[in-house]
């Protein structure tokens, strides 16, 4: 009975999945199918809070941990998966034969990335990975454009599977210098002065690259939130980045305190940093689609938690994962009024949401806060999340380093800002105004205060990731 | 509660009701801020008369840890130069109001921004925390955009993206340099009080001091990077050019004196004669320019830029020998008087296209027969800016003109040059634009010369500007034991 307390996200998920599931055969309306997920996206976020303190290895020693950080993540995860089902009402863009499923697409995936933030073994890492990358190929694919979905899903799905066949490649290169596939072994062992320890750690984090759209694994970014529908693309582009820098972050600590020599890692990673956020922003300056845009600025908001990792300090760990919580609450901003607005549009240029400001107030104030959030000014958490990730590389005297990364931030604001005055300044193209339903408002304003809260009031949040972070290096 | 909190948290909460309220209480909305004004005005009055310059040093401390692990703190407190900035600020926020009495369109953003705007001044002039003067500076930053956007005027959308441009790459400069402050001390605090008692080494500070010189320097005006400035005020609205060009220039200064020279005083020390350099470059440069200029919030515009520079010479002289205290005191002065004349300027310059639609200098001609009120403020505000005696910045200048005599002499010797040009084109204005023939043209603003509540806030700023023309040991009173405990660390 412990054990399945310790269980009780994963189950919720399960149980919800299986639910989703009959409730597909049986042919149920999608407006049911997503009550049901809404209500159980409540209870899978009350059960990661309840177990939000507990710690242990449940059923299997080594290779499934719970502990605060994976607790912590599962609850963002949860809020994450909750918003996103609020945001697909009435998901125009997918096929109307796949509304149904989709919500059983984003719970199997959500239980996925639930797994690959407590696995603590490889091969399940892998099997998570899978779990949380395959339900979402298919529901990129299920654009109700065949054309478009086919190409956002074959890019989507190819470079995934290659990246992820990298991936368990390069496992077994681990496997091969370790000898074990358990994380607490490789954590301990002295062979990481060893050729073959980089090959296959650098392999490995291929997968983990991709999921969070990181140079050299970015190229599907810019053009799967091009095309794919925007509520799938809202779950890749939020709910997926939590999980993915947790499991960066889970696999870089093994390298804390001093267990393994790190200095090539370090400075691979340092590059990886550099050329993801200059090339990211460089790239979205001369964006005119929205989702393509904001597809390049995930991979320059990838640099600057890499500037944090590569630290491989408590105090970076600590930083990327409030950052990856409020890069959560930020993007989310965006992808809601992304789906509200753009509801019955394949494409959304930047023009799109011009004059907003008359159309929806509300939502506009939403994406203005996002996207001041993504800036990086105050009082939003990009403000304090960017202190954070820069104190956090400082602390290891890497002066230009942050300067580069603030010239980026500097470079970034611009094509951020003409979206703003799209919003504000612009004159619509239709006045057809936008109301969103309560829910949809409510979810909007919980956004806001998360990312307005984070950005205040920093503390509490800095002190669970910190807690968090302390539960990895152990 | 605590004085200091009690004038933050009074815009903070005029922004909550503000965004609470319907849009179309436009009477209300501009009631409120108008009270909020005139409460800001009265605690920091309260603020300058509690302040002990006996006793000098930072009053008024309240300290509340934030992030305990980062060791950032909800750390206020002002000294001399504090209270003098922070009733700057209150002033021209009420006038600023006042001035846009008359705004029709989307009222309620506009003062939501603006109060915004203000938050950060007066966060930045309190904080002795560096992450909250980072964040409040940020803060004060960010509002400009929309407001020039929106209800700018001519070439807004680049004025107001070019100035976002520029002081986020100051910006970008800054975020490594404060935080290589705080991990160079190791004390694990972003306070200012304990890091200033941490001796960091010789050439640390030499490393770090420019890029927050520049940093914050951008925002000052510094040439050659200011750029920004002019045009941003002339696209900018009436009450936004006043708190910018009034206020927010005054925030870069702040940071340079506050942070630069109070952490890192050898490397102020070390760099002091070559930004002097470009300080007197930015005066001369800045008169010349403004002598071209065929428009009234151009003339304003670059008289900021070499207004600004006589505060950054006070401050780089202030390092530099025995008269450092007279360029420390004639800086912080210029940095009142400047913020108050330059309000008087953009409000009346305001007032005039506001009604004229037009502000080519040329177009007008003997426009003092026209509108006599308006005129002879812009007049008054003139003068001022050319260092009439009787007027504020007649004191602040002097000062800092001694102090570079004494220092530099070849360089007091050019800026005084400054002084005849800056005299030149304010005449040229006068002449051009107000004397002469009347234009016919112009004969419907007869009609419309400033009036009742238009008259308001323009006479408190000249209240100021006389009474501390003519008493000017008000200020120097309040300033002067902090300056004397500043330079102490030199």
């Amino acid at each position: 009975m412990e054990y399945a307390l310790l269980f009780a996200p994963e189950l919720v998920c399960l149980l919800v999945g299986l639910v989703l599931f009959f409730a597909v055969v049986l042919g149920w309306s999608y407006s049911a199918s997503r009550g049901i997920a809404m209500v159980f996206g409540i209870v899978m976020v009350a059960a990661c809070l309840w177990t939000l303190s507990l710690q242990g290895e449940p059923f299997f020693p080594g290779i499934y941990a719970v502990d605060f950080f994976s607790q912590l993540l599962k609850t963002a995860l949860a809020v994450g998966f909750l918003f996103v089902v609020v945001a697909s009402a009435e998901p125009l863009t997918v096929d109307r034969s796949g509304w149904g499923e989709m919500p059983l697409f984003l719970v199997c995936s959500t239980l996925g990335m639930m797994m690959m933030v407590s696995a603590t073994e490889l091969l399940t890492l892998y099997v998570a990975m899978e779990l949380t990358a395959y339900p979402v190929y298919i529901a990129v694919a299920l654009h109700r454009n065949v054309d478009t979905g086919g190409e956002s899903a074959t890019k989507y799905m190819v470079q995934g599977m290659a990246a992820s066949a990298i991936s368990l490649y390069g496992m077994s290169f681990l496997f091969g210098a370790f000898g074990s596939t358990y994380l607490a072994d490789i954590s301990l062992s002295q062979a990481t002065s060893q050729p073959i320890f980089y090959l296959g750690l650098f392999l490995t984090l291929a997968g983990f690259f991709f999921k969070l759209g990181a140079f050299p694994f970015h190229f599907w970014a810019p053009d799967t939130y091009q095309t794919a529908p925007h509520p799938v693309i809202a779950f890749i582009a939020t709910v997926s980045k939590i999980a993915a820098i947790g499991i960066l972050c889970r696999l870089l600590s093994l390298a804390m305190p001093g267990g393994w020599e790190v200095a090539h890692a370090q400075t691979a990673l340092m590059w990886a940093s550099v050329i993801a956020m200059s090339l990211g922003n460089l790239a979205a300056l001369v964006q005119r689609d929205l989702k393509r845009l904001l597809g390049y600025s995930t991979v320059a908001h990838a640099g600057y938690v890499l500037l944090a990792l590569q630290t491989f300090a408590e105090s970076g760990l600590t930083a990327a994962l409030f950052y990856a919580l409020g890069y959560f609450a930020m993007s989310f901003a965006c992808f809601l009024v992304i789906c509200e607005v753009g509801r019955s549009e394949d494409r959304i240029p930047i023009n799109a949401v011009s004059g907003l400001y008359k159309r929806a107030p509300f939502l506009c104030f939403t994406l203005l806060i996002g996207l001041f959030g993504l800036i990086g000014l105050p009082p939003t958490v990009g403000f304090v999340g960017k202190w954070f990730l820069f104190s956090a590389a400082l602390q290891r005297g890497q002066f230009y380093l942050v300067l580069v990364a603030a010239i980026n931030a500097t470079v970034a604001m611009y094509y951020y800002l003409l979206i703003i005055r799209q919003l504000y300044w612009a004159e619509p193209a239709t006045q057809e105004t936008i109301k969103p339903t309560p829910l949809v408002a409510l979810t909007a304003l919980a956004t806001i205060i998360i990312v307005v809260a984070m950005g205040t009031l920093p503390g509490p949040f800095w002190d669970m990731a910190a807690r968090a972070a302390r539960a990895l290096i152990g | 509660m605590p004085l200091l909190s009690a004038i933050l948290l009074v815009p903070v909460t005029t922004l909550v009701v503000l965004l609470l309220m319907p849009k179309r209480a436009v009477r209300g909305i501009r009631l409120i801020c108008a009270c909020s004004g005139l409460l800001t005005c009265a605690l920091g009055l309260q603020l300058w008369v509690g302040y002990d310059p006996a006793m000098g040093g930072i009053q008024f401390e309240e300290m509340i840890p934030w992030v305990a692990a980062m060791g950032i703190s909800y750390h206020l407190g002002v000294d001399g130069f504090g209270t003098v900035l922070v009733m700057l600020n209150a002033i021209v926020y009420f006038t600023g109001v006042l001035t846009m009495w008359d705004l029709k369109t989307r009222v309620k953003e506009y003062f939501a921004f603006m109060v915004l705007l203000v938050i950060g001044v007066f966060g930045v002039f309190m904080s002795l925390d560096l992450f909250f003067f980072f964040f409040f500076y940020e803060i004060a930053v960010v509002p400009m955009y929309p407001l020039i956007l929106i209800w700018g005027s001519g070439n807004k959308e680049y004025a107001g993206m070019k100035l976002m441009l520029f002081l986020l790459a100051g910006s970008a400069l800054l975020f490594p340099g404060l935080l290589a402050i705080y991990h160079h001390a190791g004390l694990n605090t972003f306070d200012l009080i304990a890091l200033s008692q941490h001796a960091f080494d010789a050439e640390f500070q030499i490393f770090v001091y420019p890029f927050l010189y520049i940093g914050f320097g951008v925002l000052a005006g510094l040439f050659p990077f200011h750029g920004w400035s002019p045009t941003g005020h002339v696209a900018a609205p009436s009450a936004v050019s006043m708190l910018h060009a009034g206020v927010l220039m005054k925030l870069g200064a702040f940071g340079v004196l506050n942070i630069g020279m109070r952490l890192l005083p050898e490397g102020a020390a070390y760099w002091a004669p070559a930004f002097s350099v470009l300080a007197v470059v930015g005066i001369i440069y800045g008169a010349f320019v403004a002598m071209r200029q065929t428009d009234f919030k151009f003339v304003i515009g670059f008289s900021s830029v070499s207004h600004m520079g006589i505060v950054l010479l006070g401050l780089n002289l202030a390092v530099l020998g025995t008269a450092g205290a007279d360029a420390l005191n004639g800086a912080v002065f210029q940095m009142f008087a400047h913020g108050i004349m330059t309000a008087l300027f953009f409000s009346t310059a305001g007032y005039i296209y506001d009604k004229a639609h037009s502000k080519t200098l040329a177009d007008f001609g003997g426009l003092g027969t026209q509108m006599p009120r308006a005129v002879s403020i812009f007049i008054l505000a003139g003068l001022c800016g050319a260092g009439l005696p009787g007027l504020a910045s007649f004191w602040a200048e002097l000062l800092v003109f001694l102090a570079a005599l004494k220092i530099y002499p070849i360089a007091g010797a050019i800026i005084i040059i400054g002084l005849v040009l800056t005299a030149i084109y304010i005449l040229r204005v006068f002449n051009v634009a107000f004397f002469g023939p009347p234009n016919p043209k112009w004969e419907n603003l007869r009609a419309m010369d400033m009036s009742g509540l238009h008259l308001l806030p323009r006479a408190i700023l000249i209240a100021a500007l006389v009474i501390f023309g003519f008493v000017p040991r008000l200020m120097l009173d309040l300033i002067n034991s902090t300056t004397m405990a500043f330079l102490d660390a030199f």
